[in-house]
């Protein structure tokens, strides 16, 4: 391409063209790591993220990664990382898991590799981040919500920690990882997937800068944040002036029995181009597992603006600078303090925050922010580990991507089915039962939506998924951390709430007995988990929906009827005919008696 | 093999017909696509063929001993929803398969498309109540009595066509079976597809998909191939009429109606089996990237030594939005970028090009039919790439003016920049696309473009080849004599060919000779019966054997081929060992000899060699008149200078031209950029070689 001299202004066609060619390095990067990691959790689950980040530590390119991942974390990580080793140099690669040190949660591992060119001027940091199966928590799970602390919790956690010098492998750690990390092989793994995505990535990028030329590279950055910028600030000129609160609340733990309310503020301001989220008025830190990150109360701010405003707004540090998320040290929905439990931070506390956000820039205008979101994660998609009767008693432990739909009603579109969670932005890949029952001595029962479950709207939620299984041939642990079984999803402008999450244990004689929403429970042969995930909210008063997408959803099964004629004023019969006539009448008498 | 071969690509705007005589020697027809009736166009474009050799067209015909075709029949009859009305039979407690999919998005913010309806709506899907478990034992017994009662209802919904797909049935296929036999009983004469016979692979959305969409797609194909039949016949043609597959072969024509899915693909697929032709005849190289440009889109295919790669990942409409086939298939992806993708600047000042796309009406602002937006080819006219006044060999005049007023009012003007640095961004993002639509492939198949040979087919791939294969650090350009019409000639080098498949799941650790062997020797037994059937009059046979497996508890399968057929001892195994680590050290650039590996599908490929593979030296198209001997064009980022324009007729074989330079032929322009050089072969295909070093694309 061709690359003008050091001051010159870069044109939008060479921006486009140079742009380009960042993604491409991140989505080979993806492509490694989707291809090459061991756990479901990453390579069925897509549950992982790769990005490039500038010399100056701001987030530059992410390429289909969950947005409550990266952010804002990958940025401070490598802030910490260059503040702790000074001395760092081409074939170095630091492991991050801290939550006290700019990573999401302890359960995502993320590998930062400096990218150090022929002079040795320090370039770009790459940083690849996965969700993994196991990180030596006291328990088998990386969601443990009720951890009271981080001794509690029990993870490994690596602080900025070596693991590769000279592009080898610091053996110690790789050996305190296989003493305390459960199934050991699966993380090794994992491991080398990591790494060799993200020296697909230095490679890359020292090839693209020897083509382009550094300098021009960095004003390459520079325009780019400022376009992305520009654009979200096009975006918040458009909204009205104003100031709205939006609370939920986290479902109760022990001792908190009301639950744990959430709340953000939310100030719009066209006139400056800036979105405020505050979060301070939140309560302290909690003895469990349930508070956010710097990382994590960050993006789950910034995850509420941008569903908001629509599509085509980049997200890199540039649009984030017109994002204030303003929060305070020992918060539940702040900066933790050491030993606080962060365990869930990527899902509960952090999804309540975005779904607070989206609902809060609803309530401004007809046509942005969102309806809340399904919570995670439920019973559906648990930890599940044991000893594999087939496989000599072998130990496994990893969470199956099952059942989590969800999506929440928006101005465009009817709740995403899939969406998992909202901080997860639906990227998620699901479990295939065979692969699941080949994989694990489990069986999957069912796996199916539940009709009339979906928050009604203008655009309607998801509706929950049910997912019922057990173990073959032995026992089998589950464990989940479940939001959203007190406090559903809520709708916005006028939408309805999505449907709770619950779950059961089927006992060997058929019968149900309610289990906890945050639970761990050991299952022997014969019995099951009957897990229910949430609803999504709607968005839009369920008046206003087309009769015709109300009876395509009778027809389809996702409503029956009488919630048709209930909740949405439709007059419609199971083969999906509508009594128009009978539908304006019912619609009007319903919207008289709700004035 | 006496008399003609002859090979028709249904494309979407042009069917093509190539003619190869008993000497071998080839010529090429084209008329324009009737998507109302096919058919009329496949006999349009027979008669212009048996206008050329001179010939009636039932003397052309019943001089003709085979008939290739390919067509997009299949492809378009999904993707605008004109498939049968199907149902769908599904294990008791999973009914949504075909809706759940496997979950995924592409942009997280942008939340204006709606979730993908299923492929078989919620309301056409019936639960059946039974199970088996992953060692294939019955957990439930079918109950059969409503297997019968769900046929009335599939009768009384006006069903047309019916898929089934039960968990694990790849394992144990009874109760499938005996599915299937009750509905044969209980629903006489609606065609059902099994979704272990066609795919017996484990993963049931995949399975539930290929089943589903090739049931869906039995009534139609049958009525198009028998019709197409009797119309053929009855115009004089008594020989074989094969159907290109989406598995880079060729199958009779029944055998396409019993499992149309195998037409999906049927086409494209053709791409990669004339790329490898070309790669070793003209390059030596067996591993190729095979790019195919149409106006509107953009195919990528690849050859890695020798093979062509296969995935079960192909989707029909774009990735998660639309359907996964679930089905293999030679490994093609396709992105929305050609000449016709327009050009645009955002609202912050970013260039964009696509997705929408000029489309060859009204056509990008040069062709003067009404479209005013420039797209990539309005950019390649004010480079000096294309000569306004010969398009198409002259059939089709362009006005250049209203390319340059295009640039300049909707793009350059935005960027403040000129027109001609506007033009050169245009071409150069657009060839960044097709990069990366090349890159995304050869990560996944682990091919390194700069061993590759580059092979550019379609009537624009002249236009950024050159430069396609500077930015892949690719060497070695060929634009093959038949680049027109790609697919077609494809056709004409395919083998018959079948792939067959069978669950055996084990281990390195613990090897089970036994159901291996087992496994392996009925799959030979299928493919003897296929040698023997279809395949009894053909030149030679082969069978390759592979392997589905992976590294334990990792999911994503690589396939390796077998060294042998059988395992006799370790030592077979530990062969096979030691392929699969090398071949996960190539594509994924990491291995980890010390795991254990895990084995689960079991394939084989029977081939059945058709031609004589000597389509080599044809006549070129000669006497290529018109158009200036040279003209300004300009160069990124050299700026724009005198270049010389060589007519490809006035060459002779052998022929060296230095770049910068333009050859034209009589349906493409190939830029050769400064610091190329292209040679003219003998068949009449040009090999541009690449002087990496002293590119362009070095320089800063």
């Amino acid at each position: 391409m061709v690359v003008n001299a050091t001051h010159e202004k870069i044109d939008g066609g060479q921006l486009a063209i140079s742009q380009a060619r960042l993604e491409a390095i991140v989505r080979k990067m993806t492509n490694t790591l989707f291809r090459t990691a061991r756990s479901g959790v990453i390579n069925t689950g897509r549950d992982f993220s790769c990005c490039i980040v500038t010399a100056a530590n701001e987030l530059l390119v992410t390429a289909e990664s969950l947005p409550i991942h990266v952010m804002i974390g990958p940025d401070l990580m490598a802030t910490k990382m260059r503040e702790y080793s000074p001395d760092i140099r081409p074939g170095d690669a630091f492991l991050n898991n801290s939550p006290y040190h700019g990573n999401s949660h302890a359960g995502d591992h993320t590998l930062l590799v400096p990218v150090i060119d022929k002079e040795g001027v320090y370039r770009y940091t790459v940083v690849v981040k996965a969700h993994l199966a196991d990180i030596g928590n006291s328990v088998p799970s990386t969601l443990f919500a009720n951890a009271t602390d981080v001794y509690h919790e029990g993870a490994l956690i690596f602080p900025s920690v070596q693991i590769q010098r000279d592009y080898r492998n610091c053996e110690d750690i790789i050996r305190m990882c296989k003493v305390r990390i459960r199934a050991p092989e699966q993380w090794y793994g994992d491991q080398l997937a990591l790494i060799g995505a993200a020296r697909v990535g230095e490679r890359e990028l020292l090839a693209l800068g020897e083509e382009l030329g550094w300098d021009y590279l960095d004003r390459h950055a520079r325009q780019w944040m400022d376009y992305s910028e520009q654009s979200i600030r096009a975006a918040i000129r458009k909204l009205p002036k104003g100031t709205v609160t939006a609370a939920n609340a986290h479902d109760p733990m022990p001792g908190m029995e009301a639950g744990i309310p959430i709340k953000a503020t939310v100030k719009c301001d066209p006139d400056n181009e800036l979105i405020t989220v505050d979060l301070r008025d939140n309560p302290d830190c909690v003895p469990y597992g349930l508070n956010l990150t710097e990382a994590t109360a960050i993006t789950g701010g910034m995850v509420g603006v941008f569903n908001s405003l629509g599509p085509g707004i980049p997200a890199n540090a540039g649009s984030c600078r017109r994002i204030k998320v303003l929060l305070r040290e020992n918060c539940i929905a702040g900066i933790p303090r050491h030993p606080a439990s962060c365990s869930t931070a990527t899902t509960g506390v952090a999804d309540r925050v975005t779904n607070a956000v989206q609902r809060a820039l609803a309530d401004l205008k007809d046509g942005i922010g969102m309806a809340e979101c399904g919570l995670g994660i439920p019973a559906t998609a648990a930890f599940i580990s044991g000893k594999d009767p087939r496989r000599n008693n072998e130990a496994y432990v990893n969470m199956i991507t099952l059942g989590q739909t969800c999506g929440a009603g928006t101005p465009w579109s009817d709740g995403w089915l899939t969406i998992a969670h909202v901080g997860n932005g639906g990227l998620v890949m699901r479990d295939s039962t065979e692969i699941d029952e080949l994989m694990y001595p489990i069986r999957i029962f069912t796996d199916r939506i539940v009709p009339d479950t979906a928050g009604p709207g203008r655009r309607r939620g998801a509706p929950s998924g049910e997912v019922e299984w057990g173990p073959v041939g032995g026992s089998m642990e589950g464990i989940w951390s479940s939001d959203g079984n007190t406090y559903p999803a809520l709708g916005a402008r006028g939408g309805g709430e999505g449907a709770k999450a619950r779950q059961y244990k089927r006992e060997r004689d058929g019968s149900l007995t309610p289990l906890g929403a945050f639970d761990h429970v050991k299952l022997d042969a014969g019995e099951s988990v009957l897990g229910f995930s949430c609803g999504g909210g709607g968005y839009g008063s369920p008046y206003e929906r087309e009769p015709e997408r109300v009876a395509r959803d009778v027809v389809e099964g996702w409503i029956s009827v009488e919630h048709a004629l209930r909740v949405y004023g439709v007059v419609v019969d199971d083969e999906g005919n509508i009594d128009g006539d009978a539908t304006v009448k019912q619609r009007a008498v319903a919207s008289t008696l709700s004035r | 093999m006496n008399g003609m071969r002859l090979a028709i690509d249904t494309g979407g705007t042009f069917t093509d017909l190539i003619v190869e005589d008993s000497q071998g020697q080839l010529s090429f027809y084209k008329s324009p696509t009737t998507p109302a009736d096919p058919i009329v166009g496949v006999l349009k474009v027979l008669e212009s063929g048996a206008k050329g050799q001179g010939r009636t067209l039932s003397d052309f015909l019943g001089g003709s001993v085979n008939l290739l075709h390919g067509t997009t029949r299949a492809l378009n009859a999904v993707l605008s929803h004109k498939t049968a009305r199907t149902g769908f039979l599904t294990t008791e407690g999973h009914p949504d398969v075909l809706l759940f999919r496997e979950g995924g998005r592409t942009d997280p913010f942008n939340f204006t498309r709606e979730f993908p309806s299923p492929y078989v709506p919620r309301a056409l899907t019936w639960e059946v109540p039974e199970r088996i478990g992953a060692d294939g034992s019955i957990v439930k017994e079918l109950d059969e009595a409503r297997v019968i009662e769900i046929a009335r209802e599939l009768a009384d919904k006006n069903i047309e066509a019916v898929s089934v797909c039960l968990l694990w049935s790849p394992i144990n296929h009874s109760h499938e079976e005996r599915v299937g036999e009750l509905l044969t009983e209980h629903l006489p004469g609606i065609p059902v597809t099994l979704s272990h016979r066609l795919a017996p692979m484990l993963r049931e959305y995949r399975r539930a998909s290929a089943a589903s969409i090739d049931a869906s797609l039995k009534p139609l194909m049958s009525d198009y191939l028998s019709r197409l039949e009797g119309e053929l016949n009855n115009a004089g043609f008594s020989g074989r009429l094969l159907m290109v597959t989406s598995n880079g072969g060729v199958l009779d024509a029944a055998a396409v109606a019993a499992a149309p899915i195998l037409a999906i693909n049927s086409g494209p697929s053709m791409a990669p089996v004339a790329g490898l032709h070309y790669a070793l005849e003209h390059a030596g190289s067996s591993t190729a990237i095979v790019a195919d440009t149409g106006g509107t889109s953009y195919d990528v295919s690849l050859v890695r030594d020798g093979h062509i790669p296969r995935t079960r990942e192909t989707w029909l409409g774009d990735r998660i939005y639309g359907h996964m086939t679930g089905f293999p298939s030679i490994d093609i992806s396709s992105i929305g970028a050609g000449g016709g993708s327009i050009a645009w600047v955002d609202d912050g000042g970013l260039l964009r090009i696509g997705p929408e796309s000029a489309g060859a009406d009204p056509g990008p602002a040069c062709y003067g039919l009404g479209g005013s937006r420039p797209a990539v080819t309005d950019a390649c006219i004010f480079l000096g790439y294309i000569d306004p006044d010969y398009f198409l060999g002259g059939q089709m005049k362009l006005d250049a003016d209203a390319s340059r007023e295009a640039i300049e009012r909707d793009v350059a003007k935005h960027l403040g920049i000129d027109v001609e640095t506007a033009a050169c961004a245009i071409v150069e993002l657009a060839t960044e696309k097709m990069v990366h639509a090349i890159q995304d492939v050869t990560v996944n198949h682990g091919v390194d473009p700069a061993a590759a040979v580059l092979i550019a087919g379609g009537g624009a791939a002249g236009l950024n080849g050159v430069k396609i294969a500077e930015r892949l650090g690719t060497r070695r350009v060929l634009f093959p004599h038949t680049g027109a019409v790609l697919s077609a000639s494809g056709a004409l080098l395919a083998d018959l060919s079948a792939n067959y498949t069978g669950p055996a799941v084990t281990t390195s650790a613990d090897f089970n000779f036994e159901s291996v062997n087992a496994c392996l020797e009925s799959l030979e037994k299928k493919c003897i019966e296929f040698s023997e059937g279809p395949g009894a009059n053909s030149s030679s046979t082969t069978v390759k054997y592979s392997v589905e497996a992976r590294y334990a508890r990792q999911i994503w399968e690589i396939e390796i081929e077998l060294p042998a057929a059988r395992f006799k001892d370790k030592d077979d195994v530990d062969r096979l060992i030691e392929l699969f680590h090398k071949e996960h050290q190539t594509i994924f650039a990491v291995n980890d000899p010390d795991a254990e590996i895990e084995m689960l599908n079991w394939n084989a490929r029977v081939s059945c060699r058709l031609h004589n593979n000597r389509q080599a030296s044809q006549p070129r198209m000669t006497s290529l008149k018109g158009g200036k001997r040279s003209r300004m064009v300009g160069f990124n980022p050299r700026g724009r200078f005198e270049t010389a324009i060589h007519p490809i007729g006035c060459m002779i074989t052998g022929q060296r031209v230095d770049g910068p330079a333009i050859i034209e032929s009589n349906f493409t322009s190939v830029v050769i950029d400064p610091g190329a050089v292209a040679e003219l072969l003998s068949d009449g295909g040009l090999m541009v070689t690449i002087d990496i070093e002293n590119s362009m694309n070095g320089e800063k």
